[in-house]
């Protein structure tokens, strides 16, 4: 990982963006799974005492990924070093209790998912804040610590966001706490360079968040970190959002379809008719899943 | 900065020298833990972090699959400085395994902190007690104006009247010791080490005069591990808060005492109380004090005709720039001086290298050059550079002269012989004559006896 910009800074100042899954149907269903919101949040809070513990300059931002909503919950340059605890804890009320209002109105059914694009977006839009503010920075890394499943209507926005945070050299740790993988944030953290891990023993969440992802970006060039095992490349049709293996892609802007169509939704393209029984191999692109 | 010798680098090397019981004393207080720990190197950091909530020893084999095959050496230097700072304690196991673990007081201080958070070593004064507090920007000033106000009595001779400082001429003294020399009769003179501790920037003067009084605190009957772990305490205190005087105690008061003329600290009494605020200075302290994160404003704009502007009214910066250049005119706001070839001649004999008047011109460039690329005129530069490469021009090598070689054969052989020593300097085959180096005159000479014979 090569740095942004000349840093005067010591190298391992570190801007973490912690993205808490908040998904309030997510927790409800993991008490099987063995760890209770309130344990994560503790651990969560040890990790981030630590990781300001280590340098003074270190700053972290925590924000809530919640079901309709998301929002900065903590920023440490601008809370006293006393009582962070209890800030973080009342401004994570404050959001849950909006985000459930705001959640009344549609009935979902499953577990739902969470807006990670819409946090990913406000943790990057905060680092290019920090970029542009002169050149003396922390470096800055984006830690997703997520448990609710992917949803494909937000792959757009999803990838966008990746390619934003790998144009500005932002990492992408995952750190998935549900039963299942996640695609989404397998990618992310491939395409920008981070690190993706679905621990093994939740109960044990701290050791894994202070072992491999408080590592600064500094020292990630000396260590050994987990190394992705097959990372799920498949994407999201544009037209109906399901995932797809095998598609249709517009030769101009590169939208993916399940089908065929005349014109392209996203540019307006217009596109020649498809060979029924065998779909040349120009406009057709195949991504193979290791899952 | 390049590297000066007189900079022992930071406030931790000097805690890693201090004798066993004192440093593991130390850690019995939260904040030197903490001081400690962010000093350390980054993987240090790191491995304290990850073997913070284990309890059994670490092989130094499993330790090592931590790391790449690249990142050995750094690897082998956070050790050792665990170990040094005895952060690590090293133990060979059954079987025959070296084996390491945390310090068991520096463990548990961290895991307090880690589940409480951080805390402050004091509360500050409720406001309604401290009436007039200074404003940021009037502290660091304050601290500023100290701190120069000190240097100055620090560089000029003692002789001078006016007494700014309650330092007593004693300590002084022991500041002076290295950076002033003193011939009978004659006024104090800086010495070579003097001119280079007036060019580093405040962090490390700071840090250099810090270590000064540290080392001789016990001849003043302060214990020194008293004092770093008050210091360290002192840099996690916030800026600009007010802290009652009476939360300290009696030595600690006198230190107060002694910082508050460093600037690093500021006093004021109230009605009933009286309080000290910590200045930027102060909390920088702990700070590995190679950062530049504390860097002030500018002041110098170099022209490439050897003119130096400076934009200041500080008597102590036109003393500086008077090591290297000639001043010319001093306005209210704006020493204008010029960087002559005799000034730098000057500056080089006392022992002032260029790249350190380089440094020096660009870390103050005024904002308005200091954007531009070089922030100093590269003909400046260059000159500066040649003019002291001119003091260099002769190499001088102590040496010995042979001549009236009785044959030629024997002084073929003799120029061999020095050759093969590597001491031949010169040789004239025609004259006969010859200059080997003076470290080889004891061979040469047991050569030319066995020759005779």
């Amino acid at each position: 990982m090569t740095p942004v910009t000349q840093k005067l800074y010591t190298d391992d100042v570190s801007l973490l963006m912690v993205l808490l899954d908040t998904n309030p149907f997510f927790w409800s269903t993991s008490k099987s799974t063995s760890l209770s919101f309130s344990n994560f949040i503790s651990h969560v809070l040890a990790f981030l005492n630590s990781v300001l513990l280590l340098n003074q300059f270190n700053q972290v931002v925590v924000i809530a990924t919640g079901f309709n909503t998301c929002d900065y919950v903590y920023d440490s340059s601008s809370s006293p070093t006393n009582q962070r605890a209890e800030t973080l804890l009342r401004k994570f009320e404050e959001f849950v209790v909006k985000d459930e209002q705001l959640s009344k109105e549609d009935s979902v059914d499953g577990i739902g998912n969470s807006l990670l694009s819409g946090s990913l977006s406000m943790a990057l839009c905060y680092i290019q804040r920090v970029f542009r503010s002169g050149s003396l920075h922390p470096q800055p890394r984006i830690l997703c610590l997520h448990g609710s499943p992917d949803g494909p209507g937000q792959y757009v926005a999803v990838m966008n966001a990746i390619f934003s945070a790998q144009r500005s050299m932002v990492p992408i740790d995952s750190c998935v706490l549900g039963v299942q993988h996640s695609a989404f944030l397998q990618q992310a953290s491939y395409i920008t360079g981070g690190v993706y891990l679905k621990p093994q023993q939740l109960d044990g969440l701290f050791q894994y968040l202070s072992t491999v992802f408080g590592t600064d970006l500094h020292s990630r060039r000396f260590l050994q970190l987990p190394k992705p095992v097959g990372v799920d490349f498949r994407a999201s049709c544009f037209c109906h959002k399901n995932t797809i293996d095998m598609g249709y892609i517009c030769s101009v802007c590169l939208s993916i379809f399940c089908k065929h169509h005349k014109k392209c939704s996203t540019c307006g393209s217009v596109f020649g008719q498809a060979q029924t029984n065998a779909p040349s191999t120009s406009n057709q692109k195949r991504k193979t899943a290791d899952t | 900065m390049p590297q000066v010798k007189i900079i022992a680098k930071n406030f931790m090397d000097m805690v890693a020298s201090l004798p066993a019981m004192k440093l593991d004393k130390l850690y019995d207080n939260a904040f030197i833990c903490e001081a400690i720990l962010r000093s350390l190197p980054p993987l240090a950091k790191k491995y304290v972090l990850q073997m913070l909530y284990i309890d059994v020893p670490v092989s130094a084999k499993s330790m090592q699959e931590w790391v790449l095959a690249d990142g050995f050496s750094k690897h082998n230097v956070a050790i050792d400085r665990l170990i040094q700072l005895r952060l690590f304690t090293e133990a060979v196991d059954r079987k025959k395994e070296t084996t390491y673990r945390l310090n068991p007081t520096f463990q548990i201080n961290l895991q307090k902190h880690i589940i409480h958070g951080g805390v402050l070593p004091r509360e500050p004064m409720p406001s309604n007690i401290t009436v007039r507090l200074p404003s940021l920007e009037d502290l660091d000033a304050y601290a500023a104006e100290q701190w120069e106000c000190f240097l100055l009595h620090l560089i000029s001779s003692s002789t001078q009247g006016e007494k700014t400082t309650n330092f007593s001429s004693s300590l002084m003294k022991i500041f002076q010791r290295g950076l002033l020399s003193q011939r009978d009769k004659e006024p104090p003179k800086l010495t070579e080490s003097g001119f280079q501790f007036l060019l580093m920037d405040t962090n490390a003067q700071l840090w250099y005069i810090i270590r000064e009084y540290i080392t001789n605190s016990e001849e003043r009957g302060l214990d020194s591990a008293d004092l770093i772990s008050f210091m360290l305490e002192l840099s996690f205190h916030v800026t600009g808060e007010a802290y009652n005087m009476n939360t300290l105690t009696d030595s600690q008061r006198n230190v107060i005492k002694d910082l508050a003329d460093l600037g690093l600290v500021k006093l004021q009494q109230g009605r009933k109380e009286s309080w000290f605020i910590p200045t930027k200075l102060a909390t920088n302290l702990s700070i590995s004090l190679s950062d530049t994160a504390s860097r002030k404003l500018g002041f110098v704009v170099v022209e490439t005709n050897f003119r130096v502007y400076a934009y200041s009214t500080s008597k102590l910066h036109c003393e500086i720039l008077r090591l290297f250049s000639r001043v010319e005119y001093q306005l209210p706001n704006l020493i204008v001086a010029a960087i002559t070839k005799e000034n730098l001649y000057n500056a080089f004999e006392n022992g002032i290298m260029a790249e350190q008047i380089i440094s020096f011109l660009q870390q103050n460039a005024h904002p308005r050059v200091a954007e531009r690329v070089p922030s100093v005129p590269e003909n400046v530069t260059d000159q500066i550079r040649l003019w002291e490469s001119d003091m260099n021009r002769v190499e001088i090598t102590p040496a010995h002269f042979y001549d009236e070689f009785p044959t030629r054969e024997v002084f073929d052989a003799a120029c061999d012989f020095a050759r093969e020593y590597g001491g031949l300097l010169w040789e004239d085959s025609k004259t006969m004559r010859l200059v080997v180096k003076a470290e080889i005159l004891m061979h040469m000479r047991d050569f030319l006896r066995r020759e005779k014979q």
